[in-house]
């Protein structure tokens, strides 16, 4: 269970997180969603402890920001960036060095690796800056799924993905254990309206939403047509931007600086 | 214990396909077999004598070289990996700030000693088998590896605060100028030129890990101590050359352990 209280984060005077307080119980999926700039990958940042906060953040009832308390707490999470990270090592030598600090054997991995549709066998001697991004994010998926880890943590992972190989990341999300967490910051709505039972809206640092799809597309006064131009394969960011717009707009009473966002 | 097993093999590896692993060996192998030829020259009037001078130009090659060697890849490990998102990516595993900290330092040392062992077991078997006494060898050896460790240390606190490769190393050769201009040369002319006294001079020797390093190895190459210059051949008169050397290594220590806590401190504290 992750459990936030009076969650705050400044970087000098700009303020990112603004004291957020939620709950997210064991096995729910959860997107995060918000304008850029609106604190998703902050919030994420703070779960894993990368950054200091103000406030309460705790997995399982381990605080995040502590030193060993943290590391303990991040057993329990897999994590996919929005950015991939580069190493210079092969597939075989990334696989081993993610395994081995968290005390797991490389082989573990292999039938997790096998169900994502990436063969070790094919891929083991490469080197990373040779995989497409489709496939590295997949490998990442495969680290976060196969570590045994309760609460995946995914920061945008198909960003920069083409529409076919988030089509297989996301099924591959989908795959994970039931009573897995997943918390998931996106932009897109079909990604949301495939894996997530609960929207968390940031907004200014604050949460100004926090319910289901369906609720947030009343809030935000959806038109059937609109719905349709966010679940449908050629996906429109002008209208879910618009969309998220007006949904923030009708959260959040406080002036709203999305400028050519069409909803403010 | 296990997580740092493989940090400190991540290192290794990068180390190797870095090739700076190979091309420090190098440059020290080729300057030594320069050396070495020269030293057999003379070996032929000085005996083994002339080998121990090749190794004390050796040495002093080290002086310039090691300092180098050990900076780059650590002043590089943490700032290049902030850069390219492993750092984020690690440190989002189950290690602490601590832990991948001492990982990292863990793979530089290795790395840059399994370098200097390449040069100088070379060097130091050819010595050996032209009768230098491999005690002055291993002695040699010894000082480098404090020197060594000392500017890994130094490496790994730059890189621990700086926000790209490409700074950390702009500081790290800034460093090593600093620390190599106010060498010997450096210090002298300006205790001429500003009178300072001795004791200031003597200070400054052992603040300065490449002094430091130099004052270590010269009374153990050159017994009359010709070349320490007057103020530490008076040191030497004073605590005698074991001490000398004592001190000097100790110097090198104090630095490697103060810069190594220092950066460990600033790392962990750059994540709260």
């Amino acid at each position: 269970m992750i459990v936030a209280r009076d969650l705050k984060k400044a970087y000098g005077e700009h303020v990112v997180l603004d004291g957020l307080s939620f709950d997210i119980p064991a096995g729910q999926r959860v997107a995060l969603i918000g304008l850029n700039g609106a604190g998703k990958t902050t919030l994420l940042r703070c779960l894993l402890g990368l950054v200091a906060f103000d406030g309460v953040l705790t997995i399982d009832g381990l605080e995040a920001c502590r030193s060993h308390e943290g590391s303990e707490a991040r057993r329990r999470i897999g994590y996919v960036p929005q950015r991939i990270p580069a190493f210079d090592l092969t597939v075989s030598e990334f696989v081993e060095l993610m395994t081995g600090v968290r005390g797991l054997e490389a082989d573990s991995l292999l039938g997790v690796l096998d169900d994502l549709g990436l063969s070790m066998a094919q891929v083991a001697d490469k080197y990373m800056s040779s995989l497409s991004g489709g496939m590295l994010q997949k490998l990442l998926l495969a680290l976060a799924l196969g570590s045994e880890a309760s609460i995946l943590l995914l920061d945008e992972p198909t960003a920069s993905l083409d529409p076919s190989a988030r089509r297989d990341f996301f099924a591959g999300v989908a795959r994970a254990p039931e009573d897995t967490t997943v918390l998931f910051a996106s932009h897109r709505f079909e990604e949301i309206e495939q894996l997530a039972d609960r929207v968390l809206l940031l907004h200014q640092g604050r949460l100004a939403f926090d319910g289901s799809v369906a609720d947030l597309w009343t809030l935000a006064g959806a038109t059937d047509l609109e719905i349709q131009a966010v679940r449908s394969s050629a996906w429109r960011a002008d209208t879910q931007e618009r969309l998220l717009a007006r949904a923030i707009a009708a959260a959040d009473p406080a002036p709203c600086d999305c400028a050519g966002m069409g909803g403010c | 214990m296990g997580a740092a097993r493989y940090l400190v093999q991540r290192e290794l590896r990068g180390a190797v396909r870095g090739y700076w692993f190979l091309a420090y060996s190098g440059v020290l192998i080729l300057g030594g077999l320069v050396l070495v030829s020269i030293g057999g020259a003379s070996g032929d009037i000085l005996g083994h004598r002339g080998y121990a001078r090749a190794l004390a130009g050796l040495a002093h090659l080290g002086l310039v070289v090691v300092p180098l060697m050990a900076l780059f890849p650590a002043a590089t490990a943490l700032a290049g990996d902030r850069e390219s998102g492993a750092l984020d990516y690690l440190l989002a595993q189950p290690i602490t700030r601590s832990q991948l900290y001492t990982g990292k330092w863990l793979g530089v040392t290795t790395a840059v000693l399994a370098s200097l062992a390449l040069a100088y077991g070379l060097f130091g078997s050819v010595a050996v088998l032209r009768g230098v006494g491999p005690e002055l060898v291993l002695a040699l050896f010894g000082a480098t590896v404090l020197l060594a460790v000392a500017f890994v240390s130094l490496g790994l606190l730059i890189s621990a605060v700086s926000t790209s490769a490409h700074r950390a190393i702009s500081i790290a050769v800034a460093a090593w100028l600093f620390l190599l201009a106010l060498g010997s040369l450096g210090v002298m002319g300006a205790f001429v030129r500003w009178q300072l006294p001795r004791g200031a001079l003597v200070v400054w020797s052992f603040l300065n890990p490449i002094e430091a390093c130099r004052l270590a190895i010269v009374p153990l190459l050159d017994p009359d101590v010709g070349l320490l210059g007057p103020v530490s051949a008076d040191l030497v008169a004073r605590i005698g050359t074991p001490g000398l050397v004592a001190l000097a290594a100790a110097s090198l220590m104090a630095w490697s352990l103060v810069a190594a806590l220092a950066g460990r401190r600033l790392f962990r504290s750059a994540g709260s």
